[in-house]
């Protein structure tokens, strides 16, 4: 058991898993001479060689590109992609061919890879560089995402990323990357699509992912106070997600609530209501919520920002409605 | 612009009511009202109300008619507030939606929603429309206090527990009632319903454990006799001694004097004792206010009031509800032990039996005729423990069989 923090974990998953497999190879723009842009990669390069960590060109449809042949021709690529933002630029490599290689070559080939990219904001980074899309790749058939809330989960998701044999976008979120905490020796193993009960109760189901879980878990301590109970469920992998899980914990609460911190409209929290609302309808005695930010781009200022993230506050003020 | 008509409701009167009986209308359609005209006369198991209006306006339709019971927070009537033009754009469920309901609870008043006018949408939710279909509940009966009244499941279950709906959930014919002998049906006063829908929910909710005692009462008929001859108090009977042992006893025991609630333990500042008294309409429960303060020519004469004015319905809501014991005195009739329900919302009752003539051995074991009454006390589990039934039964034994120490305070 040691304390580390969680580009810490993820360097250590990345690191067992090289060591592991040699067919594991790793790019991306900075990962290797200067260990990352947050400083997840340092050492890589100098223990497993310049032959399998490399530093790219500034293009992030040739390092997606790149992976994609890669992982059809026998190597387990992990390709960085510094901002979620810039996925804009790779999304031809995603969506049309790591996504469908395996469906319309006839099951002839897989295309393991990860793409790990930071999403969030809270750093005062701006429109371009706070986004969370992860709505956008959990849309389309072919690719999974999952996006880890604790420093073990950040570990064993990336090594069952790795090991998937499907192309996994891996998630982490910028204001983790301060998040402190004990990474055991041995981490279990978690497979993609299992979520996790942060919070056990009986009153109200709150489901989120990744940063937003800890104001969640705020707002579940006041609501407590308050006299509430709330259930917190971290769905760790956002495609596919555990439905069957949340169903579970609303089949005893009959409230649901989603809270993230990527834009409320068409999200993740849309999905997973829509879905409950139809599966489940009979277990409903509240409307299903969504707390996610505004539909607006992130703004600069950080009085704005501040204003624009969901906070614990706004998940309060959403679960006295249902409970009302 | 819309004419702003709202909903006149069925106010709570008191803690415990859930329906009422509108048993008069004072105020007709078309008719107005000022601040402090009576509208109309609510009755609920307790009592008469006058309910007067806090705000002025017109009636405009009267949805339930005289006679007829509903729930708390139904539409009774619907009424356009003057100024209706301002009143129009404050929302429905506001504070002036309810405001000539009157009295404190207006609020709560205001805040609740149910029957319906006929035809409208029932909002319900899923889980409460499984929930009622489970348990064979007409949804439109139900009274919905969530946002805008929607039925929750939380409706459903308070609605299940208060035994709604009257109607059987099975139609049965109305030509042949069958019944092995001949018989008919006969239909439950207001009284009676309400009755027994809170007997039933007190002695199936509250966990009863009962503590039986006879008492040496030869002293405290002396005691009585003496001061009846000597001109002290007149006309006094057993009953005001008895409310006195128990005011005291619960005075030297105040986690006796505590009843359970959904919020938690009351822990009541005075003690305040019931008096069960029979009356033509059934069994009532009016208090002795702060009786633990009292001497034995107060309580007689608060005893000897409530009894008459309970009798001659001429009681206000204030003699009731609140305190946490009762005194069932049965000993005009010929019983020996009185297991007693609590009455709901307190937390013990003493049931006293017959005054009756027994043999008891003395040290030498020599027949000796003595004067014994059985006491037996009721206590609600969630707030008594044993030995505290116990402590509170041993003192008001040693203040019956050792009356002088009453007097002395």
């Amino acid at each position: 058991m040691a304390e580390v923090r969680f580009g810490q974990a993820i360097n250590r998953a990345i690191s067992d898993a090289m060591a592991q497999d040699p067919t594991v190879v790793m790019f991306g723009e900075d990962v290797a001479a200067a260990g990352g842009p947050f400083g997840v990669t340092r050492g890589l390069a100098e223990r497993f060689g310049g032959e399998r960590v490399r530093d790219t060109p500034i293009s992030e449809a040739t390092i997606v590109g790149a992976a994609v042949g890669a992982a059809m021709s026998g190597l387990r690529p992990i390709v960085e992609i510094m901002f979620m933002d810039f996925i804009t630029l790779a999304m031809d490599a995603l969506v049309n061919q790591a996504a469908k290689a395996h469906f319309m070559f006839g099951e002839q080939c897989s295309v393991p890879m990860v793409v790990r990219t930071p999403h969030g904001g809270g750093i005062s980074a701006g429109p371009q560089h706070s986004q969370c899309l992860e709505a956008w790749l959990a849309h389309v058939p072919g690719l999974k995402l999952v996006c880890p809330a604790t420093i073990a989960d950040s570990y064993s998701l990336l090594r069952a990323a790795i090991a998937d044999p499907n192309p996994v976008i891996f998630v982490e979120n910028k204001a983790l990357y301060a998040l402190k905490g004990e990474l055991p020796d041995e981490p279990e193993n978690v497979a993609i699509g299992a979520a996790r009960t942060a919070r056990a109760g009986q009153d109200l189901t709150i489901v989120t992912y990744g940063a937003a879980l800890a104001p969640a878990l705020d707002a579940a301590a006041t609501l407590a106070s308050q006299g509430v109970e709330a259930e917190v469920i971290d769905l760790r992998s956002i495609q596919p997600w555990d439905e069957a899980a949340v169903r579970r914990s609303l089949a005893r609460t009959h409230r649901l609530i989603v809270f993230h911190e990527a834009v409320e409209a068409f999200g993740v929290g849309a999905e997973i209501v829509a879905r409950m609302s139809d599966v489940a309808f009979d277990e409903l005695d509240a409307p299903p919520l969504r707390v996610g930010a505004p539909f607006s781009p992130p703004p600069f200022a950080k009085s704005l920002e501040q204003q624009f993230q969901p906070s614990a506050d706004r998940l309060i003020h959403a679960a006295r409605r249902v409970l009302t | 612009m819309s004419v702003a008509v709202v909903d006149l409701l069925m106010p709570k009167l008191g803690l415990t009511m859930t329906e009422g009986v509108v048993s008069q209308w004072s105020c007709q359609p078309g008719g107005r009202f000022a601040p402090g005209d009576i509208l109309l006369v609510v009755e609920t198991e307790k009592i008469a109300n006058d309910v007067e209006a806090t705000a002025s306006g017109v009636l405009r339709e009267i949805l339930v008619p005289e006679g007829e019971t509903v729930p708390v927070g139904a539409p009774i009537a619907r009424w356009e507030p003057d100024g209706a033009v301002k009143a129009a754009a404050a929302p429905v469920s506001s504070q002036t939606a309810a405001a000539p309901t009157g009295r404190e609870e207006g609020r709560q008043v205001a805040d609740l929603t149910s029957r319906r006018p006929e035809g409208a949408r029932v909002v319900a939710t899923p889980y409460a429309r499984r929930l009622a279909a489970e348990r064979g509940i007409d949804i439109p009966s139900i009274a919905g206090r969530g946002e805008g009244g929607r039925i929750r499941a939380a409706d459903v279950l308070a609605a299940s527990a208060n035994g709604e709906p009257d109607a059987p959930a099975v139609s049965v014919p109305e030509a042949e009632p069958a019944f092995r002998g001949g018989g008919k049906l006969v239909q439950p006063t207001g009284y009676q319903r309400s009755a027994a829908r809170r007997l039933s929910a007190a002695k199936r909710d509250t966990p009863h454990f009962y503590l039986s005692a006879e008492v040496d009462v030869g002293e405290l008929l002396g005691l009585r006799q003496k001061l009846v001859s000597g001109g002290g108090i007149e006309r006094l009977t057993l009953t005001p001694l008895f409310l006195l042992a128990m005011a005291q006893a619960l005075r030297e025991e105040p986690n006796a004097n505590r009843v359970w609630s959904d919020d938690g333990i009351v822990a009541f500042d005075t003690v305040d004792v019931g008096l069960a008294v029979h009356t033509h309409v059934g069994l009532l429960v009016p208090m002795l206010r702060d009786a633990g303060s009292l001497t034995l020519r107060q309580i007689a004469a608060e005893a000897s009031r409530l009894t008459t004015r309970t009798r001659a319905g001429d009681l206000s809501l204030d003699d009731f509800g609140g305190g946490a014991a009762t005194l069932s005195n049965g000993g005009m009739f010929d019983v020996t032990y009185m297991s007693s329900i609590i009455t709901p919302g307190q937390s013990s009752i003493l049931g006293v039996g017959s005054v009756r003539s027994v043999f008891r051995p003395d040290v030498e074991g020599r027949p000796i005729l003595r004067q014994e009454i059985g006491l037996v006390l009721s206590c609600d589990h969630r707030v008594f423990d044993g030995v505290l039934g116990l402590r509170l039964l041993s003192r008001i034994r040693g203040y019956l069989q050792d009356p002088l120490s009453l007097l002395i305070r």
